[in-house]
């Protein structure tokens, strides 16, 4: 009977990671700038992009920030359970609707490293023999957290200064109209490259849908083949959420910047894709959306346009928020699976 | 100015195309301005025959006509709903220019006295200054913005001149003892307002110029 169960909740464990690599794609706006700025075709937009997505998720699988959420943000001598990353996936999923329904912008990262925390604590409360202090890999918690702050800063200083050198060395020497609209015909194609380079490391960056997988791995829930097959389906699954999803979101943004120059869209996508890059590369899962907010804060302040500072501290907030809340409601949610004994 | 046919019309870029419409709006006003100082001189058979070929005169359309399917197709990026803004205010231009013909051309006046026409005269001056200047700051965008920005900045000095001309003008108007003479009080001061229209016009459409010097020009 047990055995079923254990059964069950693996089977809606991968449905709900492969949901999840969907969602992922389909709150991706990062190809927003390409669509604006009229490079591709709308529908090979989203393909490629697409493509890059679920290629960066698969490709990442097995190391990184997948490793890091499925395994490393725990203590030596602890291991998931199944109902441990039920909980986590459901406290995830349920914080990011509420987000959602109340109009609030969430980072799934910051909920899902939250949710984790909460869980492994009340896990460590409620088994006797786990040690709250050694129920987490500190260290790692610690750069998580760090990076969190970390990388939103850096994106903010790294679009700042390229932009400063661009517009010294090079777009402060075009004059004309013309010659504007000639040397962005060049850009919009650089930034073709740029968004496919950023797309790669959002999806390996994404380690949330595959990490949950990682973490039935790890434990032995799945076998290596399995979890190969079903890190495919998640990197198909998050192709798929920006091809069929994401086209309402990009086109809504992409509307907005019609006159938005692709030299501009260009220095943010490169900065956010470095820091994704070394995010991913020291397997730190950081959030997309605070970094690229932080990008386009960098490109204003560099521009010296006006910044909506009273909309930025509200957006912090929530920020600041996500973790804590996320780790509440899943310590609430894994003690109630704990009072039916389900651990 | 030589009629360009539909197919060579065609030919040409959207520059192209925006230079020559506002050649085009440019020479019908220098044409409306010399109407009105024929006005001036009491010769009304030019008058009346220079206010008509603004009326009549329809070459713009076919040049709009050529820009618009031409703009809807371009693959100019982020500056496509400019040069249309920017071309519909030219258009605007026209329309006012059209506007201000067919009201001027209702009544045949005769000045009161020489000052009156002579500040007509100078504040015409100022016209055709700004007028020419908006189309040489329009010709400017593509090339170079800053000096686009520099010719709007002169437009705008020379239309506060025509301002303080304008209420002296007025004022001179309204102290004339001519009550008896309704129509030529209400003709003059229609002239100095239309005038002033387009003077008006020709500043808005300066400032927008220098928005766009301001939204495309990186500073370092």
């Amino acid at each position: 009977m047990a055995a079923d169960i254990i059964s069950i909740v693996v089977v809606v464990l991968i449905v709900l990671a492969i949901a999840l690599a969907f969602s992922i794609g389909a709150n991706d706006e990062t190809l927003s700038t390409l669509v604006g700025a009229g490079v591709i075709k709308f529908k090979l937009a989203l393909l490629i992009g697409g493509i890059a997505v679920g290629a960066g998720m698969f490709s990442f699988a097995f190391s990184f920030v997948a490793k890091t959420v499925g395994a490393d943000l725990l203590g030596e001598t602890l291991t998931y359970t199944d109902f441990m990353l039920l909980t986590v996936l459901i406290s995830s999923i349920f914080w990011l609707i509420i987000g959602s329904f109340a109009g609030i912008p969430l980072s799934s990262t910051h909920s899902l490293v939250g949710s984790i925390v909460g869980v492994v604590f009340v896990y460590a409360l409620t088994q006797g023999d786990v040690n709250p202090e050694t129920a987490f890999n500190w260290v790692k918690l610690n750069n998580v957290i760090l990076g969190w702050f970390i990388s939103p800063t850096f994106g903010l200083i790294i679009t700042y200064v390229l932009f400063k050198i661009l517009a010294k060395t090079y777009l402060s020497r075009l004059k004309g109209l013309n010659q504007i609209e000639k040397s962005e015909k060049y850009f919009k194609w650089l930034l073709l490259f740029a968004v496919v380079f950023s797309e790669i490391w959002v999806g390996a960056n994404s380690g949330e849908a595959v990490g949950i997988l990682y973490g039935l791995f790890d434990k032995g829930s799945l076998n290596l083949g399995s979890y190969v097959f079903f890190a495919l389906i998640c990197g198909i699954a998050s192709c798929l959420g920006i091809y069929i999803a994401a086209r309402y979101v990009v086109r809504n943004l992409a509307s907005q910047m019609i006159d938005s120059r692709p030299s501009e869209g260009l220095i943010t996508q490169i900065s956010s894709a470095l820091i994704l890059m070394i995010a991913t590369l020291l397997s730190l899962p950081i959030s997309h959306s605070h970094v690229i907010v932080f990008c386009i804060l960098g490109m204003s302040l560099a521009q010296r346009k006006e910044v909506d500072y009273k909309g930025l501290g509200k957006m912090g907030m929530y920020w600041i928020l996500t973790f804590p809340v996320a780790a509440i409601l899943a310590g609430f949610i894994y003690f109630g699976f704990n009072l039916f004994g389900l651990t | 100015m030589r009629e360009l046919s539909d197919k060579e019309l065609k030919k040409l870029s959207i520059d192209e195309l925006t230079h020559l419409f506002v050649d085009n709006i440019n020479e019908q006003n220098l044409k409306l301005i010399e109407g009105i100082e024929f006005l001036v001189d009491e010769n009304f058979e030019k008058f009346t025959q220079n206010l008509n070929y603004v009326i009549k005169t329809n070459t713009e359309v076919r040049i709009k006509k050529a820009f618009e399917a031409k703009i809807f197709k371009s693959k100019l990026m982020f500056s496509k709903a400019d040069r249309l803004k920017l071309f519909n205010k030219i258009n605007d231009i026209k329309n006012i220019g059209e506007y201000f013909a067919n009201k001027m051309l209702l009544y045949k006046v005769v000045f009161p006295d020489k000052e009156f026409k002579l500040q007509i005269i100078n504040i015409l001056k100022s016209l055709e200054t700004i007028s020419n200047d908006l189309t040489k700051a329009i010709k400017y965008i593509g090339s170079d913005l800053s000096v686009a920005h520099n010719i709007c900045e002169n437009i705008k000095d020379e239309r506060r001149k025509m301002r303080k001309e304008e209420w002296q003008m007025l004022n001179r108007l309204y102290n004339y003892d001519m009550d008896y003479l309704s129509r030529t009080f209400l003709y003059l001061k229609e002239l100095i307002e239309n005038i002033m229209m387009l003077a008006d016009h020709i500043k808005s459409f300066s400032e927008y110029i220098q928005f766009l010097a301001i939204k495309y020009l990186i500073f370092d």
